[in-house]
């Protein structure tokens, strides 16, 4: 299967002289199109650094990282903002949408800055909203939705582009076990129905186990690489 | 670009009370700059006005010599239609000839140093604002002789009424001065210089030949500006009557002036008078040149002015600096996922320039109408600060109203906008760069 993710030998050190941090040491890894991966690993493992590194947010001390077939290590802060609004979508643990836009405008964001046609940016995005289960709430802000429905906006916005890869920094921390099993639910079917690849940062045990595939980060280095299952037993 | 105004215009509600007090002080700041601007202007112009009236006029015609060494035998004369030529002139309101000298003015009881202002009493009788301000007897008329008109002061000075006449007078009204915080003795002294009319005194001075000469006059009328060395110093006499004293000819003046009907349009008037004027004896000058002490008096009080009020809309542009790089930094998470989604850094940018812009647009369409309308009702009816005031108000020696009127201008509202608004954009620049700054990864972390 086609690769969208490729790093090799990518490290990533913060600080200088004698307090240098190495956040990720020498990873090696692949995600191939429409898988739904997850990345674990105790706090301070390295997994939001390798998210950041992966989408262009930071960049890597060394290695080569490529995305969707572009090598974005080389690429300028202008192109990486165009390859990030084109290509890869974000869902952040903490939702960070717009305050000031509705859950419809906040969903449509991302197309109205691709450039696509209001009309169909409207169908596209009234489609998903009725998907992730918020018909009837597109004109609510932020601020008049729970903390799931805020996320399931946000994981509207990520998709609503169809992008070819969705990276989420611990999605489901601050929401509750139930409601963090639907955003699950609702991500599988995205990653099933739409070929939507996920690469996905938790702590949640459960969460791990509804993954295609568990990457275990430690200290830096990727220590486990396969099945969710596998894992779950080691763990 | 409809959804990044409408990004723009809700963003700066999310703190209510933070874009309330800027555009507050905004629009406090705009209106008390446009008021005190157009109120100094007003009073400016009015105090141009009055002089130019009494004196010389906003553009005077006059010997190329008397500029540098005023001397009565420097002169011009109005030959070939010269001012008839010059009052067709559209800008021209009128003009007048002055015969200006010094000498003294004597009486029996003493004599004082004046200046001798021969002037058409037709002609000043409706421009020049001390025929407006006589506290006792007439202005003159044409074709009188041997008729003076002299300040308060100087008939004062003079004593020119009779002191025992006006104490019977005022001993008439001495129930009431009481009553009226009124002191006897101030009464006499005002009773007094209203008795001057009819009054003799001499003028003695040196004609242009040299020779000194007197002449006996009697006072025809009283008048009071409010500023001493006006009250206390000139003495006006009809025209013909003053040449006759100088030993001048029929159509000779020292100094021809030009009245506008708009002052904004003098330097234009004052081509077209040049034109006219081909004697090479006789030169066209604007009032500065002939007023230089209230030239630089409103060069310099307006200078300060200016000063003030660039200090005052300096301080108020901190705030707004203040305002939008607060906003900017306490937003830094949700400008860093923005651009993590994929926003161009431009975009944000304008986003802010945007939100400042409303900002700045609604301080100035408030601070213009607020300033500006009490601009308007002060340019219509006036502010009268003679309480402030009571012994009349003069500047350089000139009097000035104590009702003030403001001048408002649609060009001050535009100008006076226009910085704010440009100042308000202009200090959006730093904000705007702090978002290249954002570090996404840190941000995100954070």
């Amino acid at each position: 299967m086609q690769a969208i993710v490729k790093l090799q030998s990518v490290t990533k050190d913060y600080g200088k002289g004698n307090v240098v941090v190495h956040a990720l040491r020498g990873v090696d890894l692949e995600i191939e199109k429409g898988s739904f991966v997850a990345v674990a690993g105790p706090s301070g493992s390295g997994k939001s650094t390798l998210l950041n590194i992966i989408s262009g947010l930071d960049r890597a001390s060394s290695g080569s990282v490529e995305v969707d077939g572009r090598d974005v290590t080389t690429l300028s802060r202008g192109q990486l903002s165009r390859l990030r609004l084109m290509r890869i979508g974000f869902v952040f643990q903490s939702y960070n949408l717009l305050p000031v836009l509705t859950a419809y405008e906040n969903a449509e964001y991302v197309l109205m800055m691709q450039g696509v046609p209001a009309k169909e940016r409207r169908e596209r995005v009234m489609k998903l909203l009725a998907e992730v289960g918020l018909k009837g709430m597109e004109h609510r802000f932020p601020r008049e939705l729970s903390g799931g429905q805020q996320q399931r906006v946000a994981i509207a916005r990520a998709i609503a582009s169809e992008p070819a890869l969705v990276l989420a920094d611990e999605p489901t921390a601050n929401v509750d076990s139930k409601t963090a099993t639907a955003l699950l639910d609702l991500m599988a079917r995205l990653n099933e129905e739409k070929n939507v690849t996920f690469l996905f940062s938790t702590h949640d045990r459960n969460v791990m186990q509804r993954a295609g595939r568990l990457i275990v980060l430690t200290d830096g280095a990727i220590s486990q690489n396969g099945e969710a299952d596998i894992h779950c037993e080691h763990e | 670009m409809k959804r990044l105004v409408a990004i723009s215009w809700r963003s700066i509600w999310r703190n209510r009370r933070r874009t309330i007090i800027t555009v507050v002080s905004i629009s406090l700041a705009l209106a008390l700059s446009v008021f005190f601007i157009a109120f100094a202007d007003g009073m400016y112009a009015k105090m141009v006005d009055n002089a130019v009236r009494m004196q010389a006029g906003h553009l005077t015609i006059e010997n190329v010599e008397y500029l540098d060494a005023p001397a009565i035998d420097l002169t011009v004369s109005d030959t070939g239609d010269l001012r008839k030529r010059v009052e067709e002139l559209p800008g021209v309101e009128r003009t007048k000839a002055l015969v200006m000298g010094q000498g003294v003015a004597k009486s029996g009881a003493g004599a004082v140093g004046v200046a001798v202002m021969g002037v058409e009493p037709a002609i000043e009788a409706v421009s020049s604002p001390l025929a407006q301000k006589l506290i006792a007897g007439s202005y003159l008329h044409q074709g009188d002789v041997r008729k003076v008109i002299v300040g308060a002061e100087l008939a004062r000075r003079l004593k020119l009424g009779n002191k025992s006449e006006a104490r019977k007078m005022a001993s008439f009204f001495d129930p009431l001065l009481s009553q009226f915080e009124v002191k006897i003795d101030s009464l006499v002294e005002d009773l007094r210089v209203r008795l001057a009319i009819g009054k003799k005194l001499v003028v003695s001075t040196n004609n242009i030949a040299g020779e000194l000469v007197e002449e006996l006059v009697r006072v025809e009328g009283v008048f009071e500006t409010g500023a001493v060395e006006v009250d206390a110093y000139v003495i006006q006499l009809p025209i013909d009557f003053c040449r006759k004293l100088y030993g001048m000819s029929a159509r000779q003046s020292t100094q021809i002036g030009v009245l506008v009907k708009n002052a904004d349009e003098r330097d234009d008037v004052m081509k077209q008078v040049r034109s006219l004027v081909h004697d090479p004896r006789a030169t066209v000058v604007p009032w500065e040149k002939v007023l230089p002490d209230l030239a630089a008096y409103i060069e310099v009080d307006g200078g300060s002015n200016l000063i003030f009020q660039g200090i005052f809309i300096f301080l108020i542009l901190f705030i707004i600096f203040n305002t939008v790089l607060m906003s900017v930094l306490e937003r830094k998470r949700e400008f860093a996922v923005l651009l993590a989604i994929g926003t161009p850094p431009a975009r944000l940018k304008w986003q802010i320039l945007i939100e400042s812009s409303f900002v700045g647009l609604m301080g100035c369409f408030f601070g213009l109408g607020i300033g500006g309308g009490c601009a308007y009702l002060v340019q219509v009816y006036g502010i009268d600060i003679s309480g402030l005031y009571s012994e009349g108000m003069s500047v350089s020696g000139f009097a000035v109203d104590t009702i003030l009127h403001a001048r408002l201008t649609p060009l001050l509202l535009v100008v006076m906008g226009s910085i704010v608004f440009g100042a308000t954009l202009l200090i959006s620049l730093y904000p705007m760069g702090q978002i290249k700054r954002i570090r996404l990864a840190d941000v995100l972390r954070g």
